[in-house]
């Protein structure tokens, strides 16, 4: 699977990763959980990216979605609406709960 | 007089080379090293050694050592000499200075696997704790991060499951992505017993490796897969062996999460993991995948040791899942001569990895998220701790490119040597105000730096080393420090120098302070290492000595149940087109070690002087290059030079080269795509061409790097 | 299988031969009574009694050889002088290990060796050949040798170790080494009788042979034939 990559001059500067870079980062996670089916997909992205990117990051990815998120995965853009839903919960290892 | 120097002192210790942590009896004379002999009782090597550990350790007292403390405004400036603390003032305050500008997420620390837990252990806290931010690495990113997110993520903890000398209780040995007897050799001639002994081989490699085949062995499958599509194999195994329902199913029935093994029975069964559909996709004959699938279910003892070849591509945490699940699946863990064990470059990786030297978990494995563990340290330490996972080092670079990153700690690592895209690094570097760093000797990355701090070889501190068992090891100091200070020290004089007040008597107290945030280390001492020798954790009350094999009754998650992963194969956007047509792939060599910091100071380069690259006689001929000749390696990254030598251990298609020699700058090469879950870098998968050097160009750059030499002199 | 073989090795004992894992079998050593595990030798045994045997070919961490005739012994009921290391132990087995015959064999068996090893390394020498004339009392040997393997050069080719074939008894323990400890099987014994010799490779020096250089022959070696370099200041000179 693959996706467009973002275009060099985005709509939002980047904080720590390259936009471009982050989207492909995004898509890669996108395309590991593409097997389950679409809620768990989406809490199991939430999850990692919860737990393993930086705060900036994450709010790059946020910002580059809501001005349109050009080539980011539709996976990712659901796991990237559960990040600030209700309350957190704790980062887990292992398949994404349903 | 032959007869030789009496030694007369001897100091057991642990070798600090590969994983596999052999003990080691220091021996001196009038203070000096002048032998290194195999530890009878040393739980990996009983008696046994390879060439580095037993032979290559002239490097302690090179004549590169530095033993003063160096800083510089510039890096555009020579070093001026200082004292400690001028050295240690001064990278105090400027990172302050850095943190004052650029915020306090605007620098961070890397951590070297080459360190003892306890150095490790200090570095993260004084990330956390003193820097006030989750900005910190290790090594382990760029070699076995995905084996602890593939693990954790199946069997529940991200480390082997045996010891080492399980492997003589195992019928099938499965090893994948892995040359033990080049990378392990100590543990490799171990395997080789086992073999000998009858035990059945499988290995899952693209080159023709030693372990593949070598005196008196011969591997019973030899599965030599195309870079780059080992999860489609491993998928295409697991396939075989659902439909020929060899799975253990009374092992999963009361160890795992049967729901989450019938979707993955589902899932791997589809027809597009069929042996037929992969074979051709990786190269391989299906019927070696079947023949492979059917060995490892057969067992009745099936164990898997994996290595870099496994990890280090853009699936590399998938790949390990898969070991995770095929082993779940087949029964194959919680006894004697079974289990998944990555087989770890270097002589902390584990302890780097246990110890919380990443962005996002403590100690443990445990997130930094998770209030309640976060508390313990907090209350531990005295300080509020940030909440939020901070920057891998590949992310480090690229904040730093982004403007967002200005100032690094680094202890016993050369990111810019080994790391992969070296131009992006060097870029990223120059873009740093504030680059402290504690080694050996100057480096690729201290030629960006700003305050260099001399620190100690593992012959001259105390602390320990956790092997790729899970086996804690006594370092015990050999020799004085040659700078003065053994490394922990340093590193507690700059936590003390920022305001954070740091007292610790010994590294015993560090390990103690482990102990007690770190469950399974708990009942890890300096006392009990000293009684028993070594142990394997977990240990605590349960475990007062350690344990040997992991998962015997339940696996360490939430349930206590193992459980499968789904593990698409995605192939790797590195591909081969008309303009890099072959695939180039990086191993390791017997001699040397990494990136050669220490081996390439020895005798051992008598062995392997420069890298070279090995080429398949049907490519080379076509590109009209003859054995021996100089040859360009160019991918869409970068190009470099190297010999060109021709070799049966490569099919066409596939060149492959080491890594140990800076000159080689192989990593000008390598491309900038990792692993989806760690970033853990895609060293084994480069498109490349290589073409012939032209003579005359040749002469042409040595003409041009003599008179670079005359004008930098 | 391998298991107590290495997991029971300890440092400072050399036990002569492999330990092994079994039922407790019992005898006595020069009137000790001691128990070890079925399929030990009693070269083993003995060592477990503090009784220990001289040995040159043997150690704990190879299969026994029973080549150099250092460890013969007596066993009650047994004609013979047979061999401690390659003799297994049976229930109520009794063994001597100390006899006037038995060091008068011994004795021969030494001052043969040392009639072939550089006379000027005999004092000041601390290997385990050293160990075993000091052991038999061996301080010199009634040989007139008309041939000696003394004028046989030095391999200095691998950077950490040389062997010098003049110390060396052929006992075997370098190639066992490499082929049982190490895997590599470098390491031969090419010749018979006076002219048998140890060669890596294909007879080659050391450095071009298969060696790996893990260092197993050089710490087996029980006459430091086989020796770190870093052990002499400056060049080997031999005697």
């Amino acid at each position: 699977m693959s996706h467009k990559t973002a275009h060099a001059e985005s709509p939002v500067p980047s904080r720590a990763v390259p936009l471009e870079r982050l989207v492909v980062m995004a898509n890669q996670i996108a395309d590991f959980f593409s097997p389950y089916p679409p809620a768990r997909r989406a809490e199991g992205i939430r999850n990692h990216l919860r737990t393993y990117w930086d705060p900036r990051m994450r709010q790059d990815l946020t910002e580059y979605i809501a001005a349109g998120g050009e080539g980011v995965s539709p996976a990712i853009v659901e796991g990237v609406r559960l990040l600030g839903s209700g309350p957190d919960p704790k980062g887990y290892y292992g398949p994404p709960k349903a | 007089m032959a007869n030789p120097i009496i030694p007369d002192k001897s100091v057991v210790t642990t070798c600090a080379y590969c994983g596999v942590g052999c003990g080691f009896k220091a021996e001196t004379h009038q203070g000096r090293l002048v032998r290194m002999t195999p530890w009878k009782e040393g739980k990996a090597n009983h008696g046994h050694s390879c060439i580095k550990g037993r032979f290559a350790f002239d490097y302690y007292i090179s004549d590169d050592r530095v033993t003063t403390p160096l800083i510089r405004a510039s890096i555009d400036d020579p070093w001026t000499l200082v004292s400690w603390e001028k050295a240690i003032q001064h990278a105090a305050s400027e990172l302050r200075r850095v943190q004052a500008k650029y915020g306090t997420k605007s620098v961070g620390a890397i951590s070297s696997s080459r360190c003892t837990n306890e150095e490790i252990f200090l570095v993260q806290k004084f990330a956390r704790a003193v820097l006030g931010n989750n900005n910190i690495d290790n090594c382990a990113r760029i070699c076995h991060s995905p084996t602890q997110f593939g693990l954790s993520a199946t069997v529940g903890w991200g480390a082997a499951s045996q010891h080492f000398d399980s492997i003589l209780q195992a019928d099938v040995i499965m090893i994948v992505g892995a040359n033990p007897t080049e990378g392990h050799p100590v543990f490799g001639s171990l395997m080789k017993r086992r073999v000998r002994q009858g035990a059945k081989l499988i290995v899952i490699d693209p080159r023709r490796t030693e372990t593949v085949e070598s005196a008196h062995i011969k591997a019973d499958v030899h599965l030599s897969l195309r870079p780059g599509t080992n999860v489609a194999v491993l998928d295409s195994i697991a396939h075989v062996i659902v439909r020929e329902k060899l799975y253990n199913e009374a092992f999963v029935r009361a160890r795992c999460e049967w729901d989450e093994f019938e979707r993955w029975t589902e899932f791997v069964s589809s027809d597009r993991y069929a042996p037929e559909v992969i074979g051709p996709t990786a190269g391989l004959d299906p019927e070696l995948i079947r023949k492979a699938a059917r060995l490892y279910a057969s067992g009745p003892n099936s164990a898997i040791y994996y290595g870099l070849g496994v990890t280090e591509h853009s699936q590399g945490s998938t790949g390990v899942m898969c070991l995770g699940n095929l082993s779940l699946a087949c029964g194959m863990l919680g006894r004697e001569g079974v289990g998944v064990n990555p087989l770890r470059g270097q002589g902390n990786v584990q302890g780097g990895s246990c110890l919380g030297s990443w962005p996002h978990v403590f100690s443990g494995y445990r997130f930094v998220t998770d209030d309640e563990v976060r508390g313990s340290f907090e209350k531990d330490w005295g300080v509020t701790l940030d909440a939020e996972p901070g920057l891998r080092l590949p992310n480090m670079f690229d904040a730093a490119l982004a403007g967002n990153f200005r100032g690094m700690f680094i202890m016993g690592e050369d990111p810019v040597q080994s790391d992969p895209n070296q131009n992006h690094i060097i870029e990223a570097m120059r873009q740093m105000e504030c680059v402290v760093i504690q080694d050996l000797f100057l480096n690729e990355t201290s030629k960006y730096a700003h305050v260099f701090l001399p620190g100690s070889s593992s012959l001259e501190k105390d602390g320990t080393f956790t092997s790729a068992e899970r086996r804690v090891n006594r370092v015990r100091k050999v020799v004085e420090p040659l700078a003065g200070y053994q490394d922990w020290e340093i590193v507690v004089m700059l936590m003390n120098a920022m305001g954070y007040l740091a007292t610790y008597d010994h590294a015993g107290q560090i390990l103690d302070e482990i102990a007690r945030l770190s469950p399974a280390y708990k009942g890890i001492s300096f006392e009990l290492l000293e009684r028993i020798g070594s142990a394997q954790w977990p240990c605590d009350e349960a475990a007062p000595e350690g344990t040997e094999v992991l998962h015997r009754e339940k696996f360490p998650r939430a349930n206590g149940r193992g459980t499968f992963m789904l593990t698409e194969y995605v192939p790797t956007a590195e591909r081969t087109n008309d303009t890099f047509p072959l695939l180039l792939t990086t191993g390791r060599i017997l001699t040397q070690y990494n990136v050669g910091t220490q081996t390439r100071r020895t005798q051992n380069n008598r062995w392997h002087s420069e890298d070279v690259l090995e080429i398949s006689a049907h490519d080379a001929h076509i590109r009209g290059i003859r054995d021996g000749e100089r040859v360009k390696v160019s991918s869409r990254f970068g190009c470099t030079e190297l010999k060109a030598k021709f070799s049966e251990r490569v099919g066409s298609g596939i060149v492959y080269t080491t890594f140990h020699h800076a000159e080689t700058r192989i990593n000008v090469v390598t491309s900038d795509l990792s692993d989806w879950a760690t970033n853990c870098p895609e060293y084994k998968v480069t498109a490349v061409e290589v073409v012939k050097v032209a003579s005359e160009q040749t002469a042409k750059r040595a003409a041009k790097k003599k008179r670079e030499h005359v004008v930098t002199a | 299988m391998l298991w107590s073989e290495l997991r029971d090795l300890k440092d400072d004992v050399d036990f002569g031969t492999p330990p092994r894992a079994g039922a407790e079998v019992t005898l006595t050593v020069d009137g000790h009574t001691i128990s070890v595990p079925a399929g030990s030798s009693v070269m083993l045994a003995a060592a477990k009694a503090q009784r220990n045997i001289p040995k040159l070919c043997a150690t704990d961490t190879l299969e026994a050889w029973g080549s150099c005739r250092l460890c013969l012994v007596e066993i009650e009921g047994r004609s013979g002088y047979p061999a401690s290391c390659t003799t297994i132990v049976a229930e109520g087995m009794a063994v001597t290990t100390q006899s006037e015959q038995l060091q008068r064999l011994r004795k021969g068996v030494l001052e043969l060796y040392l009639s072939d090893f550089p006379a000027e390394d005999v004092d000041g020498g601390w290997s385990e050949f050293h160990t075993a004339l000091a052991q038999g009392g061996v301080t010199t040997h009634p040989y007139e040798p008309v041939e000696t393997h003394l004028s046989t050069p030095v391999d200095v080719s691998n950077p950490y170790f040389l062997f010098d074939p003049a110390k060396c008894i052929v006992c075997n323990r370098c190639v066992r080494a490499c082929e049982e400890i190490q895997g590599t099987f470098a390491l031969t014994v090419q010749g018979r009788g006076f002219d048998s010799k140890v060669a890596a490779g294909q007879d080659q020096p050391f450095f071009e042979s298969d060696c790996v250089s893990c260092g197993a022959c050089v710490q087996t070696c029980p006459t430091q034939a086989l020796i770190e370099k870093s052990l002499f200041e400056g060049d080997y000179i031999r005697g």
